[in-house]
């Protein structure tokens, strides 16, 4: 970015960012800086990316109109921890309006390829057209600026994302990767398809430890470009340390919003994992499609159960304190860490886990290496293959695909290969293509055409308006069961204001677990930008910032054919109950049609005078 | 009058999944978080006889306090 202003809120125009423009089909690329338009511009991430995606015309989400978008945050390889975040927009494959026409989707991932993207010397890169073969895209720091160069890419065909990070290190000193896998390469088939980025313990350790930008399928969307990785190759640009940065950074590792994610043995909460000791005792943790029976299976994948049998090791990403990775390892007989496995996250473990009726801690761990290798989102498999387990169960004489039931274990594990190979265009287009095949759609647990993550609906009725899938993109998730919410004002509130802050982390380059509950729009932020850009921004420009980059996300849904009716949650939520559950209904339809109606008075509002103020 | 608590997740180490206690009359349920030395910072959800509270609310005898670690996402 080159700054020449300290007040971007009223002349955004004097923040530049550097974007380069490859064009797969001609192999030509330039390198412009381009002036903001607004804070949004200057954030990064989506709040910049929906405004380009705005601009164009896309019917087909494989279609050579529709461009692939990586950028970075203002933050993004910066001093403040976590400022980790590279961003992959597009209009997505996967969802879609009941139009048939696709939605714009962003994924963000950590793992050090952002940083070294942004040290490259760019801060966008628009990825247009495809090339006829498959190739790859160097980027590389030189004294002239960054150089793009497009290489063919016939050696890293069919490899997994860890084998072509691996290949691809071989040729790359102090380099990072982003690289599809099998399931992007495989995208006719495949709309589930993400990117892998490779992190500095993977390269030095030699061991499976990519991080993904999963949702929405940017990794099929990469894979119908022919482009197979992206190399960001830069020394380090590491800055010192500020005070004020200093102050930052230690708040983040010692404050009370990364307490949670810490490590159990620094007085932490354990990582995402430990969502699972809070949800059982409300019968509240997906299992089998979301259908909680108020029975203890859930338990058997607790942490305490877990470390019976295997070595649990925590990790954290380049320069983060927070270390809320739970590596999963093979114990040896000495009690000593063996070889590694997989990482459990409360997602995939859930997802890939006790949603699909598995229970061992080793299997569960190998469909995570599984999916994570073939370069499949774990939410949107893990969701899919749990509505075929779901329709077999309902249907046990005619069953789908292979018969597949909940806990076989073997059966899964055959669809997930076969989807990652491109073979199962059932399971690999999603769940709400399979249920509209079947016509069996009440039981579908996907919003707007993107599978749910695992957190109940029944919890969470504000997955309706989340635009990038699932819970990260409207944190209402915890809104009942953390904080006892179950009224409709609170609601409303909640998904039109407080909550939604959660998008501005997928636009400053910060991790979410920076400070999950606030948002960007605090001190925290305000400090930093100060201290490393020379930026004055008050908490509410930031915060007003993320609610238009919000609500761009929302006209382009309605732009893209999404009615109201399509903002609702699975049918199966209200029309049958589930009486297991030990929380308040608060999706009942009465419930719902309320808060739907107070939400788009809001929304209806806001987005009208932003559309009427940009002309939209 | 006696309580019975159940603890959740992180809290359970070197503690107890579930006891019953005696306590005065005019105990609140921080008064019992800082008996058990549980950490603010992870304090989350809190259930008296099935009902989310704070930690200002009183306890009487025969009540179940449920205390659980906050829920984070990822």
């Amino acid at each position: 970015m080159n700054i020449q202003t300290t007040d971007h809120v009223t002349h955004p125009t004097g923040v530049l960012y550097t974007r380069c423009t490859v064009d797969l089909k001609t192999g030509k690329y330039d390198i412009v800086d381009i002036p903001c338009r607004n804070l949004e511009d200057v954030l990064g991430g989506f709040g910049r990316s929906f405004q380009l995606l705005a601009n164009r015309s896309v019917d087909k989400a494989y279609s050579l109109e529709n461009p692939l978008i990586v950028n970075t945050g203002l933050l993004t390889g910066s001093c403040t921890m976590t400022g980790l975040r590279t961003y992959f927009s597009g209009y997505s494959p996967i969802k879609a309006s009941l139009q048939g026409l696709p939605a714009a989707i962003w994924s963000t991932g950590s793992g050090k390829f952002g940083a070294k993207f942004k040290w490259t010397g760019l801060d966008e890169l628009v990825i247009e057209n495809r090339s006829l073969k498959p190739v790859y895209l160097v980027i590389k720091h030189t004294a002239d600026g960054p150089l793009p160069v497009l290489k063919p890419a016939d050696h890293l065909q069919g490899l997994t994302t860890h084998e072509k990070i691996m290949r691809l290190q071989t040729d790359y000193e102090n380099a990072h990767f982003a690289v599809i896998g099998p399931g992007g390469e495989n995208w006719q088939n495949v709309f589930m398809g993400s990117v892998a980025l490779s992190t500095e313990n993977q390269l030095r350790s030699g061991e499976d430890k990519c991080r993904f930008a999963g949702r929405g399928g940017m990794g099929s969307l990469m894979g119908y470009k022919n482009l197979l990785a992206l190399v960001a190759q830069s020394p380090d640009q590491v800055k010192p340390l500020s005070d004020a940065v200093k102050r930052v950074n230690i708040n983040v590792v010692k404050g009370g919003g990364s307490a949670r994610l810490q490590p159990i043995k620094r007085g932490g909460g354990g990582g995402t994992w430990a969502a699972y000791d809070v949800l059982q005792p409300f019968h509240a943790v997906p299992i089998n499609n979301f259908r909680p029976a108020g029975n203890r299976l859930p338990e058997k994948l607790f942490r305490e159960n877990v470390e019976k049998e295997y070595y649990v090791e925590s990790a954290a990403c380049f320069r983060c304190g927070i270390t809320c990775h739970n590596n999963i390892l093979a114990k040896n007989s000495d009690g000593s860490r063996g070889e590694f496995l997989a990482k459990f996250d409360y997602e995939p473990l859930n997802l890939l886990g006790t949603n699909l009726g598995i229970h061992d801690a080793g299997q569960v761990a190998s469909l995570i290496r599984l999916v994570d290798n073939y370069g499949l989102d774990a939410i949107s498999t893990g969701v899919t293959v749990a509505y075929v387990l779901s329709y077999n169960e309902r249907h046990s004489q005619q069953p789908i695909l292979n018969g597949a039931s909940f806990g076989d274990f073997s059966k899964i594990r055959d669809l997930i290969v076969a989807t990652g190979n491109g073979q199962l265009p059932e399971i690999g287009h999603g769940c709400m293509r399979l249920s509209q095949q079947t016509g069996e759609t009440s039981y579908a647990y996907h919003v707007k055409g993107l599978e749910l993550a695992a957190y109940l609906p029944e919890t969470n009725p504000g997955y309706a308006w989340a635009i990038a899938g699932g819970h990260m993109s409207m944190g209402t998730y915890g809104m009942l069961i953390r904080e006892g919410k179950s009224d409709v004002d609170s609601w409303v509130t909640a998904i039109t204001k407080d909550k939604l802050q959660i998008v501005g982390f997928d636009m400053i380059g910060l991790c979410k677990f920076f400070d999950i509950v606030n948002g960007i729009g605090t001190e925290m932020v305000v400090d930093s930008l100060k201290s490393q850009f020379g930026l004055s921004l008050t908490e509410q420009a930031i915060k007003d910032a993320v609610y238009r980059a919000f609500l761009r996300g929302l006209l382009l849904e309605r732009k893209q054919g999404y009615g109201k009716g399509e903002y609702v949650l699975p049918p199966e939520v209200t029309e049958l109950p589930n009486q297991a559950l030990k929380t308040p209904n608060i999706t009942s339809h009465q419930f719902f049609k309320e808060l739907s109606n107070r939400v788009w008075q809001i929304f209806d509002r806001d987005m009208q005078a932003l559309a009427k103020a940009e002309m939209i | 009058m006696q309580v019975t608590i159940r603890l959740h997740g992180v809290f359970r180490i070197d503690r107890f999944k579930e006891k019953t206690i005696d306590c005065p009359s005019g105990t609140q349920i921080r008064d019992i978080v800082e008996q058990l030395n549980l950490p603010a910072n992870l304090l989350g959800t809190i259930l008296l006889n099935d009902s989310f509270r704070d930690g200002d609310a009183l306890l009487k005898d025969g009540d179940t306090l449920v205390l659980l670690p906050i829920l984070e996402g990822g």
